[in-house]
């Protein structure tokens, strides 16, 4: 697949040699990129083929006399070589100069181990075999499932994406080759109360293609009824409650509370408090927390866009902060080695330390035996959003449904929407049971405060802690 | 390239189409504290070709689909690549709609240094102006990014539009901290049209102010009713309900209801929402001509607004897709608008306005709890609000906030909103 890569590789090579004439360091990540969604709603049909996809393109990264630079283009040839090499080192002298005065953060040059592979992930339908004839019936039928549960939906929206793309690593000893397919599916259904539009969402994802669609079927009955349910949802009388999260709300809390803290990015800029707290209990000794490409999910895949390669990072282990993840500047800046976790937007952006597939290793209970065990509290469901807070470790997340559980059962009532706040190890501390499975989600983006989206995964069990809602 | 695509659209016997190439470069600055961490350079060119395919039945339908071109393509990729577009378009099919009507014009130029100075030179000063009020011990910016993006746009069509224009933006965002009493950090973006280096330094001085009073800030906020001052971002946040609700797009799907003529604020006891939306490009990404479109006037509801197929389904002209609001002036000054009892809130961790609930809130990073005369600082707790409730009875301030997508009130005054305190 991507045969424009096999075409440039040879001349990305000697790029690569031409860099290292002038450089002490330089390397290529090429993306090629085949992406498409679909989505079935109201207001219409729409086939899209851009997004969050990234494009296809190249990003060159050297060091000079000042530190790391880097040049995004979309068009190569071997003649634009010595044209390349020519604005790479023009605007660099351009901008040294304009920056007289600033100085640079001290950084060591990457490690550049030798390194092969050439992997793919699978798939057992590629979206564009399936065609999109087929995908654009296939989610029309669930949509018209959706609408006919009750005349109180007033629309569904039936949704499906799928990214392929190849990168190419080269440096002087790194041939890297990778091609990776993720496919996400989605059902929301909407229904009103006067003015205020009531919403409910199931998300579907695989790393593969569209056997994601299978999925969504057996959802729609269960989205449909939970929009219908919030219309007779009321506000929470803010408080400190026994909560029981879902396996989604655990991997918002997983991912947004306590991941983005443990960004190594953010342990340069002294911007994470758990920085300090290596070594240390940070949650319950239930709390095992795990970071990479060891799962088959969205985010999962076998080298970062540094060139590192991907494994699995025990983040926290029984409640014990081991470590945090990195990408490969911050590891040289930090004297660590890097997790493979240095992540860009697209060719066209920075690399930053970034999540992949994030989750809570599972307990030993189930989750009936959560709900039992409590004698009032609520069952939080439908993460809506979450923004991170590494250096002060603050809670804020939102979710769609608290509902009441009385006597270690649910009462039926329903309070939205949910605010979540709090210190993020008092309630991982707070932590007292967990159920066996993690499941996960990639139907998502994560973004590094408010850009810089890329494809992520997180999850983990239905899990008891106290939490601060409003 | 254009010649090769349109060669390539007619060897495919596409007949209705629209191409747009952007040209773009960028210099991109990464610091922490005062150091370099990065410097980045950019430089691509993309084409983006939309094709239509119109569908005959009873119901006669368009589809659409676009797919992005790249000049190392060859023809036959070019025509592969269009094929496949075109043939998905079949099943985009919607209710058929006229596409946008022809436009030829001079390229519009933009003025001023920042469309012209080189990138890096712009990049150096916006640089020394973001860290120039960065002079003290206690409170600093711990860290930046700054993009200084200059861009070419032209937009064809297969109805005889082409039209080019050039633009130039500033944007970057940094995050102050404050060590002491507290070790405490604020994120703050900006974005700007023109090389603005004293708004720049008066955003980042303003932040410097926010983080010292942050790190002092107590958790005291009891839960309760407040009436809430909102201010800079948040004010537009809200606003956005008004924006998104009147969209061509959302009232044709009926998640919102509002027709034109209707006094969608509701009866209020406050003041009446005045807004207007601004044109930043001269067209369009549909070669639609943009222009400042007056939206609601005492809360009356004076236009829908939106891309070309939603506002031709509902008879009206196309606007194209909006990128800034401007409010008209409040009518109490700042200082009387947060006389207390109030709850100034300054910063969140991430405010959010859901147009379709009408629910506003966030985590408070800092907020000003003014009581009988008294102003202290406090942190934590979240607001949770709504403005099917709010929007009863609102106050402006008459001082102006202006970023390059908002231009109106610095401050809102909402009364009895919900606050989850400590």
């Amino acid at each position: 697949m991507f045969p424009s890569i096999d075409r440039a590789k040879p001349g990305l090579q000697k790029l690569i040699r031409a860099l290292r004439e002038r450089y002490p360091y330089a390397s290529v990540l090429a993306v090629a990129d085949d992406s498409r969604s679909w989505f079935i709603r109201r207001s219409g049909t729409d086939i899209a083929t851009s997004g969050h996809g990234g494009g296809t393109g190249f990003v060159l990264r050297v060091f000079d006399g000042v530190g790391c630079a880097e040049y995004s283009f979309n068009e190569f040839s071997e003649e634009r070589i010595p044209h390349l090499l020519a604005v790479m080192e023009e605007r660099l002298a351009e901008q040294n100069a304009a920056l007289a005065g600033f100085a640079p953060l001290p950084t060591p040059l990457p490690a550049d181990q030798p390194a092969a592979l050439k992997k793919e992930t699978a798939w057992k339908i590629h979206p564009r075999e399936l065609g999109d004839e087929a995908i654009v019936a296939r989610l029309r039928a669930l949509r018209e499932k959706a609408l006919a549960y009750d005349e109180r939906v007033l629309d569904a929206q039936a949704s499906a994406s799928y990214r392929c793309y190849r990168k190419l690593f080269l440096s002087e000893h790194r041939d890297l080759d990778q091609t990776v397919m993720w496919t996400t599916a989605a059902m929301m259904v909407m229904a009103a109360r006067g003015e205020e539009i009531k919403m409910a969402y199931q998300p579907f994802s695989v790393l593969g293609g569209a056997e994601v669609l299978d999925q969504v079927d057996s959802g729609v009955e269960g989205v449909a009824r939970r929009a219908l349910e919030l219309l007779d949802s009321q506000p929470i009388p803010p408080g400190e409650y026994e909560c029981v999260c879902d396996p989604s709300t655990t991997g918002m809390i997983v991912h947004e509370a306590f991941g983005h803290g443990v960004e190594m990015d953010m342990f340069v800029k002294n911007r994470a408090q758990a920085r300090e707290f290596i070594g240390q209990y940070v949650a319950s000794p239930l709390v095992t927390m795990h970071d990479g490409s060891a799962v088959p999910e969205a985010a999962t895949m076998f080298f970062d866009d540094e060139g590192t390669l991907t494994g699995d990072t025990v983040i926290i282990d029984q409640g014990v902060l081991k470590r945090g993840m990195c990408d490969a500047l911050s590891a040289a800046r930090l004297g660590t080695a890097p997790t493979g976790n240095g992540r860009r937007e697209s060719y066209e952006r920075k690399v930053y330390t970034r999540m992949t597939n994030t989750y809570f290793q599972g307990g030993s209970s189930t989750p009936e035996e959560l709900i039992a065990s409590m004698k009032d509290g609520f069952l939080l469901e439908q993460p809506s959003s979450g923004m991170e807070d590494p250096k002060n470790w603050g809670i804020q997340c939102m979710v769609t449904t608290a509902r009441e559980i009385r006597d270690g059962k649910l009462t039926g009532k329903l309070y939205s929407p949910i605010v979540l706040t709090g210190y993020v190890p008092d309630l991982l501390k707070s932590v007292t049971m967990m159920s066996a499975a993690p499941e996960l989600s990639g139907s998502g983006y994560c973004g590094k405060g408010y850009k810089e989206w890329v494809k992520v995964s997180d999850g983990g069990p239905y899990m008891k802690a106290r939490i601060r809602l409003g | 390239m254009i010649e090769r695509i349109k060669g390539a659209l007619s060897r495919c016997g596409i007949a209705l189409w629209r191409i747009n190439e952007l040209t773009e470069e960028t210099a991109e600055l990464f610091f922490v504290r005062k150091q370099l961490d990065t410097r980045r350079i950019k430089d691509v060119h993309k084409y983006t070709v939309t094709v239509f395919r119109d569908v005959e039945g009873d119901k006669p339908g368009r589809g659409l689909t676009s797919v992005q071109l790249l000049p190392s393509m060859e023809d036959g990729q070019l025509d592969e690549e269009l094929r496949g577009a075109y043939y998905a378009a079949q099943f985009a099919a919607n209710p058929h709609y006229d596409l946008p009507d022809p436009v030829q014009a001079p390229p519009v130029e933009k003025a001023g240094e920042l469309a012209r100075a080189p990138l890096a030179e712009s990049a150096g000063k916006m640089a020394r102006a973001l860290f120039a009020p960065d002079v003290h011990e206690d409170a600093f910016i711990n860290s930046a990014e700054l993009f200084i993006s200059r861009s070419a746009h032209r937009i064809l069509s297969s109805a005889g539009t082409d039209v080019s224009y050039a633009d130039a933006r500033v944007s970057g965002e940094f995050v102050v901290q404050c060590t002491q009493p507290e070790d405490v950090e604020m994120y703050h973006s900006f974005r700007y049209d023109q090389l603005e280096e004293q708004a720049l330094s008066a955003k980042a001085e303003e932040a410097l102010t926010f983080v010292r009073d942050r790190a002092r800030a107590q958790r005291v906020l009891k839960s309760g009713t407040y009436d809430l001052v909102l201010s800079g971002n948040q004010v537009s946040a809200v606003l956005s309900y008004y924006v998104e609700r009147s969209a061509a797009s959302m009232v044709y799907a009926r998640y919102s209801t509002w027709q034109r003529g209707e006094t969608v604020q509701g009866e209020t006891a406050g003041e009446g929402v005045e807004l207007t939306l601004r044109a930043t490009a001269p067209y369009s990404a549909e070669g639609i001509p943009m222009a400042d479109l007056p939206l609601l006037h005492g809360g009356r509801l004076l236009a829908y607004h939106g891309p070309n197929r939603f506002c031709r389904y509902l008879e009206v002209q196309p606007t194209g897709s909006y990128e800034k609001m401007s409010c008209a002036n409040g009518s109490l000054p700042f200082a009387q608008l947060k006389q207390g009892p109030c709850l100034w809130a300054v910063d969140f961790s991430d405010f959010q306005m859901d147009a379709m609930s009408g629910h506003f809130g966030g985590e408070i990073r800092l907020a000003y709890l003014i009581e009988d005369g008294k102003v202290t600082p406090v942190t934590g707790g979240s607001v949770n609000g709504s403005i099917l409730e709010a929007q009863k009875d609102l106050a402006f301030s008459t001082e102006r906030y202006l970023t390059a997508r908002y231009d109106g009130p610095y401050a809102l005054r909402l009364r009895g909103v919900s606050v989850a305190g400590q």
